[in-house]
């Protein structure tokens, strides 16, 4: 497909509006990056979503935009909750999908003769893929506590302290989750699965910083040179997915009843304020708290299992959670679009909520440099910390990047596999990788990602971010 | 497509980014419905590892036939998550546009003896197409993984 881009920025493009598109559809990108972009029909479906009714300003997509249901992966729509939509697919099947970091008082040096043992300590204590029962089995009448009070309910029941909460997004909870709106499908297969990370691109990484680009932000969030760090990517599993699943079904008859004109089906969505929308939003809501809670599980057992890896106590370790954020999300948020302030539903799919220094939405203690962004890089190479702009606030709705994205398919990426033997090349370089799954690491190698320090820099010259860290891999578990 | 483990030679993996696809063909209507579900758990798992040793019948009524295909495979991939089950073994009974009786055999999930290749999150209507010639039947279906 050919498409008319009008270059704004040296990293901002547009498709200008267009036949039935209300807004135009930016993506932020360096030049060298539009063939492949365009090369996809990702650009298509950023400009479908720009159809949609009541969306503010542009239909947005970052550097790491690829192909996704409906939506793009890597997409930001805000509507305006009076008259605008919402709509499962431009959240995704992994409702909060996200990214926990945490820091350790350790260096890289002191933990690399163990790395081996805590790698495969991680395995044993960290349910992974599929078929793995998590170590907790709620009832129903559990998990609704758990959708309701998310990484509290963690807390509250001895996973992890209250101060993780402190450096969460929404503090690990957010406010108007609605049980009633969540299907008896949805609560069996959240029954056995708090705790476990997944399978897919889901991981739990072991790593150090290995750069820091800004001292005085890298100091606000405690990050040192060769501090070992951990990062745990994943969210609210089969819970989330069924809940995607039944409201893609309940959206396709809403767009119908509302006569909303779609120029994709899977675009399905109703208004913000009509009971499809409030219902969905109510379960989605849930599916947020569960992913908060299943990391808060995660990051509990992390720790127990550095402390028998290592031989120490979870003091010394230490371990404390520098931030959380999700990147599948849809949340209801105050911005200010052409001076004026308006009342959003903001859908971050693929992509990271980056607000900026002085929101108070920000922990008190990095309101200076503004919210810390994680960006999940692939198994090989390197992840990286960001901040959010002011910039991202007045132009992306405070949104920015969220990982590499695949450059391979799985079927790909397991014949370029093939023959070899990936953990045995990981650990020639230092990275000692574990899965349930040969497989798994065979679809993840790290030539099937794009590299994520293009997608990082895209975004800071883009102004949307800024880079504070590199962290470099030294062990990591995968479904 | 050449993918780098033995299949059947009526299933071919469809490569699209993140995702995964099949594409499957049969002589019949019946017959591809039993083998798009021997296709999804191909995905999950080595299916010639599962043992026929339970038998479940399993019924699905949609509103056509992409939201029956989706529908069925759904219901499978639902018990396997939740109660731990492999299916091998899929026969249609009785089909038409809008139902599906089935039965399908099976057994429950031994990390011993099966490997969990992934998981699926979800069956999708994205790309989904039926093709039905004087050589068959064929249906193409896109995962979420």
């Amino acid at each position: 497909m050919r498409y008319e881009v009008r270059k704004l920025t040296d990293f901002l493009w547009e498709l200008p509006q267009s036949g039935g598109m209300r807004v135009p559809a930016r993506f932020y990108a360096t030049e060298t990056m539009l063939p492949q972009i365009f090369a996809d029909n990702a650009p298509q479906q950023a400009a479908n979503v720009a159809h949609l009714p009541g969306i503010v300003k542009a239909s947005l997509a970052m550097p790491d935009i690829h192909w996704g249901y409906g939506f793009p992966i890597g997409g930001v729509a805000a509507f305006d909750i009076e008259g605008g939509m919402i709509s499962p697919g431009g959240v995704g099947y992994d409702i909060n999908c996200g990214v926990r970091l945490m820091a350790a008082k350790l260096t890289g040096e002191q933990i690399a003769p163990r790395m081996r043992e805590l790698v495969n300590q991680l395995l044993r204590d960290i349910p992974t893929g599929v078929g793995a029962a998590g170590p907790l089995s709620l009832p129903e009448q559990e998990l609704r506590h758990v959708a309701e009070q998310g990484a509290r309910w963690a807390v509250e029941h001895g996973f992890g302290t209250e101060s993780d909460l402190h450096y969460i997004e929404e503090n690990g909870c957010i406010i108007g989750a609605d049980p009633a709106q969540v299907s008896q499908h949805a609560w069996q297969r959240g029954r056995e699965q708090l705790g476990t990370l997944g399978s897919g691109n889901h991981f739990l990484e072991v790593g150090y910083v290995n750069e820091i680009y800004d001292e005085a932000a890298a100091r606000a969030l405690g990050l040192f040179p060769n501090q070992v760090t951990v990062i745990i990517h994943c969210g609210s599993r089969g819970f989330g997915y069924q809940i995607c699943s039944d409201y893609l079904e309940v959206m396709d008859l809403a767009v119908t009843k509302y006569g909303i004109l779609l120029p994709d089906r899977q675009l399905a969505c109703a208004p913000v304020n009509s009971p499809e929308g409030q219902n969905y939003l109510g379960a989605m809501r849930c599916a947020i708290n569960y992913a908060f809670a299943n990391r808060q599980v995660i990051a509990h057992h992390t720790r127990k299992a550095f402390g028998k890896a290592l031989g120490m106590s979870i003091a010394q370790i230490e371990l404390r959670t520098v931030y959380e954020v999700a990147h599948n999300i849809a949340k209801i948020e105050t911005h200010t679009v052409d001076g004026r302030e308006m009342h959003l539903c903001v859908h971050r799919k693929g992509a990271t909520r980056a607000f900026g220094p002085g929101c108070k939405e920000v922990p008190i203690e990095y309101q200076a440099v503004g919210q810390p962004v994680l960006i999940p890089g692939d198994m090989g190479r390197y992840s990286y910390v960001l901040t959010g702009t002011e910039k991202a606030m007045l132009e992306a709705f405070g949104s920015t990047c969220h990982g590499a994205g695949r450059a391979m398919s799985r079927v790909k990426a397991k014949k370029a596999a093939a023959g070899r033997n990936i953990i045995r090349e990981m650990e020639a370089k230092g990275i000692i990788v574990r899965a349930q799954s040969r497989r798994t690491i065979d679809e993840e190698i790290s030539e099937a990602y794009k590299d994520a320090s293009t997608v990082v820099d895209a975004c800071a010259l883009a102004g949307i971010s800024r880079k504070v860290a590199q962290l470099k891999p030294l062990g990591c578990i995968k479904g | 497509m050449d993918v780098p483990w033995k299949t059947p030679d009526w299933l071919k993996f469809v490569n699209h980014t993140g995702d995964a696809g099949i594409l499957v063909r049969a002589p019949d209507p019946k017959e591809l419905f039993a083998r798009a579900a021997w296709g999804m758990f191909s995905l999950i798992t080595e299916v010639d590892a599962i043992r026929h040793i339970d038998t479940r019948g399993i019924e699905v009524e949609a509103g056509d036939l992409s939201a029956l295909m989706v529908k069925w495979l759904s219901k499978l991939n639902f018990q396997h998550v939740t109660e731990h089950r492999l299916f091998g073994k899929f026969q249609i009974i009785d089909i038409n546009e809008k139902s599906l009786v089935a039965v399908v055999r099976g057994e429950r999930l031994d990390p011993a003896r099966h490997q969990i290749f992934t998981e699926i999150k979800a069956v999708t209507f994205h790309g989904m197409r039926f093709k039905h010639n004087e050589e068959g039947w064929e249906a193409q279906i896109i995962f979420d993984l």
